[in-house]
């Protein structure tokens, strides 16, 4: 590739991926009242903080926004606890059959969520844990385990198996050596695991909007489809804002911890 | 070379670990034959997987045999009939599930063909260059957003009024300006193009990786023979980008059969369901029409199709690798 044709490209590219993210923040800028029912394209007021306003409080994306965060962080860190408990017991414990234990865990990923859907929403229906918090909880940890069992696992298979027996022969218990040894020695590799289910927790749209009805149990991205919904009602600039509003943590987390981010999602590559 | 590359060459680590099978470790077996009681027994271990057992087992792999056996029954929501293969026959005949397995077809072939493509080329465009790590950086931030949020903001892209027509009609191109969102194919088309905003980020990110890892003295040893440009790039990169390849093409297939946050809030399927994926046919049965029963054998099919898709693209793809790797594949 020719340099000129190469950079070309590059800024092209580039243009083409900014410009949806130029007109977002620029419409989110306009004054909801003042909007004409077309898209601008230069800043023509700044109503920013009066439109987040009203997608947080009218629109109700301010409580489904704590819902989502108090789903994301505790169904994460729960999950990566869980998952590196099953992960201890599978790699570094004499377990037996640690094969079938594995893919026990594991196959929870196997599957497009539809196919763990209807039956849930019947057994849900049955313990009255639709339209709950404590239910929506429940499933996003079932559903974070899996897949950070398996990053944990992967990661744990690469510890050297001296270290546990040089604790055993010191006397440390099993509780001692995960603490003391496990959990500290792959700290980057939980937090990565972490990240990644705490974005799959905040992004799901499917569960939320088929576990939960209310504005203070459903996820953000699920009252962010309400929002939607109601187009001409509200106006594109307020469902813009609120747009803003449900991508802020995991942007966030990206320009934060871009490293431990990247690393999480392409674990999920393999 | 710029700033992007320490931390993504310490997220290369992770893609090159070499996965394992879940047996014992040598260790294990030493000491299982030893046999002393040093660790508690067999069943000491036990409590530790417990938790993991339990959530898994009660909320995901129980409901996924109910729903095998919910597919047949017709279920209505209140009253429910075993009817055998029914439901299955039925799919064949509908004509909704028709336009829905081909809306998967164009899904696959279209997030094979868009975002696997520019993410290629766009990592091969921003290797070692100076601002590469910048331009990375601008495409990779839609993946950091919500496939709900890439939504609502293509949504107001994509209306009759929206900016995408703007645009056309400001540069003179008013006869290509439509209603993307109300006619098939082009829904279905636009929606693709919108998740290939979104996704390929990533893929560059994945191919960053890649090239990064390619040996120096490879390239430098194709220099030498007076390989350059295409050549390089067709007889070198994309040979040395094989295991990448592997992983991103695997992923996008099982990404595009399962999509489902896009189109329900761009179209909802619609209009008269001409956009539905498998994904939203057996949502939309079964929690708007209460076919139940219809639902879960349609979730069965595209359970079917999303695991022996994966599984048999990673059996071609890596015979050498025999059949661990493509098992550990997410």
């Amino acid at each position: 590739m020719g340099r000129t044709v190469r950079h070309l490209f590059i800024a092209g590219c580039v243009l083409l991926w900014l410009i949806p993210l130029y007109l977002l923040v620029v419409n989110a800028l306009t004054p909801a009242a003042e909007y004409t029912g077309k898209p601008e394209w230069t800043v023509q007021g700044f109503d920013l903080v009066e439109n987040l306003r009203t997608a947080w409080n009218v629109a109700g994306i301010g409580d489904s926004f704590q819902a989502s965060l108090l789903y994301a962080v505790v169904c994460g860190l729960a999950a990566v606890l869980i998952a590196a408990m099953a992960a201890f017991a599978v790699v570094v414990l004499p377990i037996p059959r640690p094969a079938f234990w594995f893919w026990l865990i594991y196959s929870g990923t196997l599957f497009p969520l539809q196919m763990f859907l209807a039956p849930l929403f019947g057994l849900y229906a049955d313990a009255n844990l639709y339209d709950t918090r404590l239910g929506l909880m429940l499933i996003y940890a079932a559903w974070a385990v899996p897949f950070a069992f398996f990053l944990i696992r992967n990661q744990m298979t690469t510890m050297p198996p001296e270290l546990t027996e040089a604790a055993l022969i010191d006397g440390a218990s099993f509780r001692r050596i995960f603490w003391r040894i496990h959990v500290p020695l792959m700290k980057a590799g939980l937090a990565a695991a972490f990240i990644f289910q705490f974005t799959a927790v905040w992004n799901d749209l499917l569960l939320g909007i088929t576990l939960s009805r209310s504005p203070d149990v459903q996820p953000v991205m699920a009252a962010l489809t309400t929002l939607n919904n109601a187009y001409s009602s509200t106006g594109p600039p307020v469902i813009l804002a609120g747009a803003l509003i449900v991508s802020a943590p995991t942007l966030l987390l990206f320009l934060v911890f871009r490293g431990l981010f990247l690393r999480g999602v392409t674990a999920s590559a393999r | 070379m710029t700033e992007i590359v320490t931390p993504a060459q310490r997220a290369a680590k992770p893609v090159r670990v070499r996965r394992r099978v879940p047996t014992r470790t040598p260790h294990q077996a030493a000491r299982a034959a030893r046999g002393n009681g040093r660790l508690g027994g067999p069943l000491a271990a036990l409590p530790w997987a417990l938790p993991a057992f339990a959530f898994v087992g009660v909320l995901l792999v129980y409901p996924f045999f109910r729903s095998v056996y919910d597919s047949f029954f017709e279920d209505n929501g209140f009253t429910s009939t075993f009817t055998g293969f029914d439901n299955y026959a039925r799919l064949a005949d509908d004509p909704i599930f028709g336009r829905s397995l081909l809306n998967t077809l164009m899904w696959v072939a279209g997030t094979l063909l868009l975002p696997v493509l520019a993410g290629l080329l766009i990592a091969v465009a921003t290797h070692r260059t100076r601002f590469g790590g910048i331009a990375q950086l601008v495409i990779v931030l839609p993946y950091a957003i919500s496939a709900a949020a890439t939504a609502v903001l293509w949504n107001f892209m994509l209306t009759s009024d929206g900016a995408v027509n703007q645009v056309l009609r400001g540069v003179g191109l008013d006869s290509w300006a439509q209603t993307w969102l109300l006619e098939w194919p082009q829904n279905t088309l636009s929606m693709i193009v919108a998740s290939t905003w979104q996704a390929t980020g990533l893929n560059v990110v994945l191919f960053a990786i890649g090239l990064r890892a390619i040996p120096q003295d490879t390239v430098e040893a194709a220099q030498l023979d007076g390989a350059s440009g295409w050549r390089m790039f067709r007889y070198i990169t994309l040979p040395q980008l094989r295991a990448v390849t592997v992983v991103v093409v695997g992923m996008a297939i099982v990404n595009s059969l399962k999509a489902f946050d896009m189109i329900w809030i761009l179209t909802k399927g619609g209009p008269s369901r001409s956009s539905e994926t498998l994904a939203l046919s057996m949502y939309r049965e079964a929690f708007r029409l209460f076919h139940i029963g219809y639902g879960s054998a349609i979730a069965l099919v595209l359970s079917v199709i999303v695991v022996a898709s994966s599984w048999m693209y990673l059996r071609r793809q890596m015979p050498e690798a025999d059949a661990r790797t493509a098992n550990a594949k997410a």
